[in-house]
């Protein structure tokens, strides 16, 4: 899937654009139909996506409680957060650790997920719905089941781990596991990779297999030489799906623990959330000069990822 | 090869997707007809949504061509949903409202005062229990009635078998007997807790820092709201029961650990044996009966610390009461709801609410503890432990105030910050915000 995408992107780029006037009557008709039909798409991006994205910017600028106009500050704001807010370094160190961890796990077991299920084992659809559909149940039924899980006392996971020989861990109440709890947690996922990378390695033709094969090429060789290099088109894409999300976890964080303990789960935009909806007077300006700032940080990543892509993804036929 | 597999992934997602997703409830009477349809938000869960359904339904009996919206939200999400509706200019026509939000609501006048409207139907502020009616006040109007009572929040009920079974005769009366108490009912091995004596932690209200520092004679903050007072002795030894109690307890991770198996209601600690004294509050008795009609126990007034007194054990706190936001589409309307959700004694509104669930009335007129004309037998322990409750102010900064307290409290029983060093802190930043607030709104 991935690999078809890198195709059309590809000759996308490479096709002259051409003018209206060049247009027959029938691929003007079509062009306005086109129109017409993504007209909803462009409106709700305007008004529910573009507007509220200046907007925030706007109001990082100023004081703003919600219920009076907001007052400019300049960048007051902006020199709290780097100055006097322990916090937001706090919730930053937090959220970078969320990051590196729940994006690692997904990757490494939704490959994993895929490869097995990309095998001719029986029941097939059915592991594939089964790891699929915890990433289509609501957060917060989420958030509840997974809060028994990880309970320290009746908790299955405890429950589990003592067969091992391993003494009971008070996940949310120790600030040494409540992260990792979440990334436990964030396993809940892995499905959505999975597909994805389940897409990628049906559109690897059978063909360089049986070229491998034939050259003498063990399963690992053949996977290491044909399978991970013709993924990476699909492993960028769910690289950058799962750094751009993990940035900005938040309900299941709200609901478990509110940040506790010793603000060992407060994230970054827990923190923002509480500027803007939980202190009064509210604090939008801050908070939307927070969220500007995790844009920013979440902005300079996808670049960095993108500028290196060319380097280390790699599209079928030649193509970067 | 996908095909079987993807329609059967298909059909569970489109099953789990029609799952309600909202935690929110609505429901309007389908027979009432009215021209005036009133929005009206509220936070009364669990066992008190059908009476809310009742009286709501009698308000609408008693007011023809007023229909009522009768919406329950979560509390977590109070403000955000009623400061997202306000800004929208679309807000509900009533809401139920803490009385620790007032201060920003009313400096900014997002809130309608009540004056006006009070004098033209005759409603008189003596009508309340004084106290009750001071939550309601900022610079000088009436912005809110009261509805529940902001005190009885803090009783201590306790599990009067596993007191006899640990040999206690007497309920403690001060910190030192609280402590002795609370080891001897610890049942665990050292390591992992079987039950807890006491939570420390765990108190309603104020939260638990200033519910002891209450108990201890010390206020946070000084009458006028302008400063923060917690930097002494007597908010000092408030943190170094609670470090003991959590000590007794094995320590702080094991007691949140261990609260993590609490929840409300039929899972509330007290019910479930976890625990053989609970700091709760008043509605504790309406949960016990509904759940736990066989549990056998007592109430009692909290301990007092050694710079206490033995008058001076519970604290007022905040509460609740009803409110009718700026930019609300039936503002006199509004009010007639807001009169019969905390005026109506003769009616099922106000008075007959709170009867129902047993819980002190912020009402002169009613006595809460009486229940269809039989009054409860508890009624004259409740309220006498009542009677000791203390005001404790709330701030015009409350929630970060509360955040920043609560994190004081972690620094000192983590053992990250020094007892003197984490006060100091503490009301410094406090200090902080409350200046930055009166500098604005002042």
């Amino acid at each position: 899937m991935a690999t078809a995408f890198g195709s059309q992107f590809s000759a996308l780029r490479g096709r002259r654009r051409e003018r209206w006037s060049d247009l027959s009557p029938m691929r003007k008709r079509e062009a306005k139909f086109g129109l017409l039909f993504i007209a909803p798409w462009i409106v709700g991006v305007l008004l529910f996506a573009l507007f509220p994205f200046v907007a925030s910017f706007v109001l990082s600028f100023t004081k703003y409680n919600i219920v009076a106009p907001p007052e400019w500050v300049g960048a007051a704001h902006y020199e709290h957060i780097f100055t006097d807010d322990p916090l937001f370094l706090k919730s930053l160190k937090n959220t970078a650790v969320y990051v590196g961890g729940s994006v690692a796990i997904r990757i490494i077991l939704g490959f994993a997920l895929a490869l097995l299920l990309n095998t001719k084992v029986r029941l097939l659809g059915l592991w594939r719905t089964l790891f699929y559909v915890p990433s289509v149940v609501p957060i917060v039924a989420l958030s509840i089941v997974w809060l028994y899980v990880l309970n320290a006392r009746a908790g299955l996971l405890n429950w589990f781990l003592g067969f091992f020989g391993i003494s009971r861990i008070r996940w949310f109440a120790d600030p040494d596991f409540a992260m990792l709890a979440f990334l436990i947690m964030s396993t809940t996922w892995v499905g959505v990779t999975m597909v994805i990378f389940l897409a990628g390695l049906q559109g690897i033709p059978e063909e360089y297999y049986d070229a491998a094969k034939i050259d003498g090429a063990n399963m690992a060789q053949r996977l290491w030489r044909v399978t991970i290099p013709l993924m990476t088109p699909t492993i960028y894409l769910n690289v950058l799906i799962n750094i751009i999300g993990a940035f900005q976890v938040f309900t299941q964080v709200f609901i478990m623990t509110g940040g506790a303990p010793r603000d060992a789960t407060r994230t970054y935009v827990l923190h923002l959330f509480d500027h803007a909806f939980q202190y009064l007077p509210p604090q939008m300006g801050y908070s939307s000069a927070l969220a500007w700032i995790l844009f920013m940080i979440i902005f300079a990543f996808t670049a960095v990822i993108v500028a290196s892509s060319q380097r280390w993804v790699f599209y079928q036929g030649g193509e970067e | 090869m996908f095909k079987r597999s993807t329609l059967l992934l298909l059909a569970i997602v489109m099953l789990v997707a029609m799952l309600p997703l909202s935690m929110t409830v609505s429901a309007q009477n389908p027979d009432c007809e009215g021209d005036v349809t009133l929005t009206y938000w509220h936070h009364w869960g669990g066992n008190r949504i059908p009476l809310q359904e009742h009286q709501v339904a009698a308000f609408e009996d008693a007011h023809p061509g007023i229909c009522v919206d009768n919406v329950f939200l979560p509390w977590d999400n109070r403000l955000q949903n009623l400061l997202a509706a306000i800004a929208a200019g679309n807000p509900p026509d009533v809401t139920m409202f803490g009385r620790q939000d007032l201060p920003f609501f009313a400096a900014t006048e997002s809130i309608i005062p009540l004056d006006d409207y009070m004098a033209a139907d005759g409603v008189d502020p003596a009508i309340f229990h004084p106290s009750e009616f001071a939550g309601t006040q900022f610079n000088g109007k009436t912005w809110l009635l009261p509805l529940p009572g902001g005190g009885a929040y803090n009783i201590v009920w306790y599990n009067t078998d596993h007191f006899a079974e640990a040999g206690i005769e007497s309920f403690p009366q001060t910190w030192d007997e609280m402590l002795e108490a609370a080891e001897t009912l610890r049942l665990g091995d050292g390591e992992f807790l079987e039950r807890m004596g006491l939570n420390a932690q765990s108190t309603s209200g104020a939260g638990a820092f200033l519910t002891w520092l209450n108990a201890n004679g010390g206020d946070w903050i000084t009458p006028d709201l302008r400063t923060i007072t917690i930097n002494n002795e007597a908010a000092a030894q408030a943190l170094e029961f609670m470090q003991a109690m959590a000590e007794i307890n094995y320590g702080i991770e094991e007691v949140n650990a261990f609260w993590e198996m609490a929840g409300e209601f039929d899972q509330g600690p007290l019910i479930q044996g976890l625990v053989s004294m609970e700091i709760n509050g008043s509605w504790t008795l309406f949960q016990v009966e509904a759940h736990a009609e066989n549990l056998n126990y007592d109430v009692a007034p909290i301990p007092h610390g050694p710079n206490g007194s033995a008058d001076r054990r519970g604290s007022a706190h905040g509460g609740w009461g009803y409110m009718v936001p700026k930019n609300a589409a039936h503002p006199d309307e509004a009010w007639k709801l807001v009169k019969w959700l905390t005026t109506e004694v003769e009616g099922d509104g106000a008075c007959w609410f709170i009867q129902q669930q047993q819980r002190p009335s912020p009402l002169v007129e009613c006595n809460g503890y009486e229940k269809d004309g039989v009054v409860h037998p508890r009624a004259e322990s409740l309220l006498g432990v009542a009677a000791l409750d203390y005001l404790v102010p709330v701030s015009p900064v409350q929630p970060e105030a509360t955040q920043i307290i609560n994190r004081m409290v972690e620094d000192v029983l983590f053992g990250d910050s020094s007892i003197e060093d984490a006060l100091a802190s503490a009301e410094a930043e406090i200090q902080a915000l409350l200046n930055a607030f009166w500098e604005e709104y002042g």
